[in-house]
């Protein structure tokens, strides 16, 4: 009988923190900010930025030394490939590098002279290719038009002298390579679903920490107490705020994970079923982390200093840039310890290469691990940190009910006001 | 009271508020190095090497066999599975074993001897775009490599030397040269571009949480009337210690950068200096102009996250600015990120004569200027404070 009595008041409590929870997330106009309009607008705003996926006609110079028809033919065709543009024939390396300096071209094309002779006089012809450092992306274009320009050349030439022998045109070998899953090979298709996931992710840790930050703003107030409090216990405490964030999130999720993608044509290759089965453990595994690392936060506000920069931490622990593989065993266990580590991979790896739920099942139970991690340590927090807290303000509020937000005016300097 | 009294006033007011709350501490100080640690650490590799990629060998003949070993034996990639079939190999890709893999179809060995032309092909995940370029460096240059030497064997048995085969198979070689990187190392690439940008996000939160209290708590009227009525002066003492301080950070971190993890630093020294006390300067001012603009706590700390966020994508290190849509890449230009970036890339990387860089400087000078523009607004709102929560 009595512990029947205790289930009831567990979900009752339940239902009033979601209710209470509800209903404080839409009165704050900074919370909805964060878990709607931020989910609208960002994955929007960086889909544009990488939207046009690679650069194309970088400026190049050529110094061509030799003058001959097979150079000047062999930079009409760098011209002709998508990825550089021939801005300028310079007279010498000097006249070129200045051209580097003053930021006219980021490549320089050195034809040696002899060019021509060497290559018909059955030796190698050489090219040199200079290019700037300052952005990957520059250089590995260049690369790829020059390496695609001298096979050309070469094949062609080879084909003339040894058809005579084998009968064949071309390498002897062939070799082709097959892009999975991004198949435009471009930055957007590569960054941005790993950046979406995140995005889910980090709005609501800036969103709970900005309640809870607002919660404590309401006890200084109120001489340690919160109006909006409900009361409950520990951990219908805990699970109602997590089902509510999970709740909320659910139109969000499939804006930012089915729409955006159509809208920007990324890869599109997973099961709808399966990405959700995968989403469910990984809202709530946010949610519960959000609620743990709120404890971080002091004032509303104080959530972009201590949120907003671990976007970019977690971004590189996802190993989307700098490869899992390439990390240390330190990085990667602290990796292993975020939620969107696991989500992210997983919505890459099915998005991208169609994996299944079934061949990533390791990821979808590691995410509710967190989970039951996750919740434990919001409720040791909840229990040994924010209550005790919340009764040291009642403890000193009772003594002088102005202690409270004197001590807030102290800590900005202000000692009388 | 003199005007010296003021100014010790707002300085004092300024470093107080720093020292009683840690969170100054730990956005000034912590979180700045801790980030700049992290990058530095995770990527001090330089390359990332041993890649996981699985073979699919059909053909298992002598040919093929020293493709494989051949290919074990790059520093770029690691076979660390062998299937027997393509499926199997994609699931291996799918279950994330692999991150790609080099395919030989069934009668290669015999098809290439009798010139009939066969195809090799790899797959490859580029949804790791750097992992996914390392495995391609590695794969085309194994099939080049054994496209070669079958091609000179047969060209030896045709009484040709080394020389004239090589000439024939390869009639145009080309010299990459990565002006500065020629190692292609990933760190000093990104870590030159991502960890000031790390810095600039904290200034600029900073600074609008410095201020933003005042006006949040209604304290704001005070602090002009300690500073004798004058925001000028206001300012400058409640952000000129944050200044030294982050410029201290600052130097550390490029003491980090350039000495520690001994990224390329091409120029004198005092040169990134100089650069760097600009940027903690730019930043501040940029963040004052925000907040002058919006005097609101929480709209202008998130305009500022929202601009340092997106300046990680929109200076153009990644992809570059000429390459995005271009009223998009107008957005790089408003920002002092930008500016540095290409100053160190001028400088530290590149090591050109300074002239170069003079209008980087000139606009890192320009940001500092920006806020006394709007600094009336600042002041009518600390008259008038209205806290939207």
């Amino acid at each position: 009988m009595k512990f029947r009595h205790n289930i009831m008041i567990f979900f009752a409590d339940l239902y009033r923190v979601w209710r209470r929870e509800l209903r404080l997330v839409f009165r704050d106009e900074g919370v909805v900010i964060f878990f709607f309009v931020l989910c609208a607008a960002y994955p929007i705003l960086y889909s544009l930025i990488y939207n046009t996926e690679a650069a194309h006609d970088i400026a190049v110079v050529v110094v061509d030394n030799d003058r001959s028809a097979m150079s000047r033919q062999f930079a009409r065709d760098i011209d002709a490939t998508s990825e550089v543009a021939i801005v300028q024939y310079a007279a010498d390396m000097q006249e070129a590098r200045t051209m580097m300096m003053e930021k006219l071209c980021y490549g320089v094309v050195l034809f040696p002279a002899g060019f021509e002779r060497d290559i018909i006089s059955g030796a190698q012809g050489h090219v040199s290719l200079y290019c700037d450092m300052g952005a990957l992306m520059r250089y590995k274009q260049m690369l790829m038009a020059l390496t695609a320009v001298q096979m050309k050349t070469g094949n062609g030439m080879m084909a003339d002298k040894i058809k005579v022998f084998t009968n064949s045109e071309g390498a002897v070998i062939e070799s082709k390579q097959v892009a999975i899953g991004n198949t435009a090979m471009g930055l957007a298709s590569a960054l941005l679903p790993c950046v979406l996931v995140l995005i889910l992710q980090q709005s609501m840790l800036l969103g709970i920490g900005m309640l809870r930050g607002g919660g404590r703003e309401r006890r200084l107030k109120n001489r340690g107490y919160d109006p909006m409090d409900v009361g409950a216990a520990v951990v219908p405490t805990i699970l109602g705020r997590a089902i509510c964030h999970w709740m909320l999130y659910l139109i969000p999720t499939i804006y930012v994970l089915y729409f955006v993608p159509v809208m920007f044509d990324f890869p599109l290759n997973g099961n709808i079923m399966d990405i959700a089965v995968m989403v469910i453990p990984f809202l709530l595994a946010s949610s519960l982390m959000g609620q743990t690392i709120s404890v971080f936060v002091n004032d509303r506000e104080s959530v972009f200093i201590t949120v907003v920069f671990t976007s970019l931490i977690f971004v590189f622990l996802t190993g989307i840039s700098w490869p899992r593989h390439a990390m240390s065993p330190f990085w990667t266990m602290v990796g292993n310890a975020i939620p969107s580590t696991w989500a992210c991979n997983a919505y890459v790896m099915m998005q991208t290469g169609g994996s299944t739920l079934e061949q990533l099942k390791e990821s979808h139970i590691l995410l509710w691990a967190h989970v039951a991690i996750y919740f434990v340590l919001a409720c040791l927090v909840e229990k040994l940190l924010f209550r005790p807290r919340y009764r040291r303000m009642q403890q000193y509020a009772k003594d002088d009910p102005d202690a409270l937000l004197r001590e807030e005016y102290r800590r900005n300097a202000v000692d009388e006001l | 009271m003199n005007i010296f009294g003021y100014i010790r006033e707002s300085l004092k007011r300024g470093l107080v508020a720093i020292v009683r709350r840690q969170i100054f501490w730990i956005a000034m100080i912590l979180v700045p190095i801790a980030t700049a640690w992290f990058l530095l650490d995770l990527m001090k590799g330089g390359v990332p090497i041993c890649t996981p990629v699985g073979i699919v060998d059909l053909d298992d003949s002598p040919t093929s066999r020293s493709i494989f070993r051949n290919l074990n034996a790059l520093k770029e990639v690691d076979i660390n599975a062998r299937y027997a079939n393509y499926q199997e190999a994609l699931r291996g890709l799918q279950e994330g074993k692999i991150m790609g893999f080099f395919f030989i179809p069934e009668g290669m060995e015999e098809r290439a001897l009798s010139g009939q032309q066969p195809h090799v092909s790899f797959y490859i995940n580029y949804a790791y775009y750097v992992s996914a370029s390392f495995q391609y460096r590695a794969f085309k240059t194994i099939s080049v490599l054994s496209n070669a030497a079958i091609a000179r064997t047969v060209m030896r048995t045709l009484g040709m030397t080394d020389r004239q085969a090589m000439a024939v198979l390869q009639p145009v070689v080309t010299h990459t040269h990565g002006l500065n990187n020629p190692w292609t190392n990933y760190s000093y690439y990104l870590n030159l571009s991502f960890i000031p940008c790390f810095l600039a996000l904290m200034i600029m939160l900073t600074t609008a949480f410095s201020i933003g209290t005042e006006l949040k708590y209604g304290t704001c009227r005070q602090w002009i009337q300690s500073a004798n009525g004058s925001i000028e002066l206001a300012v400058a003492g409640k952000l000129l210690p944050q200044t030294l301080i982050f410029c201290a950070v600052g130097w550390f971190i490029q003491f980090m950068m350039y000495r520690i993890y001994w990224l390329p630093l091409n120029c004198s020294p005092w040169h990134m200096i100089l650069a760097m006390a600009l940027f903690v300067l730019a930043n501040q001012s940029f963040a004052l102009f925000i907040l002058c603009a919006v005097p609101n706590f929480r709209l202008g700390s998130t305009l500022c996250s929202l601009v340092a966020m997106l300046s990680f994508s929109i200076c153009g290190f990644s992809l570059p600015s000429e390459a995005m849509y271009p009223w998009i890449s107008i957005l790089g230009y408003v920002v002092p990120m930008r500016y540095y970036l290409l100053l160190s890339i001028d400088q530290a990387l590149n090591g050109i004569p300074l002239y170069y860089s003079r209008l980087y400087y000139a606009a890192l000078l320009a940001f500092t200027l920006l806020p006394w523009t709007m600094m009336w607004r600042l002041k009518r709102e600390c008259n008038n404070p209205i806290y939207v929560p």
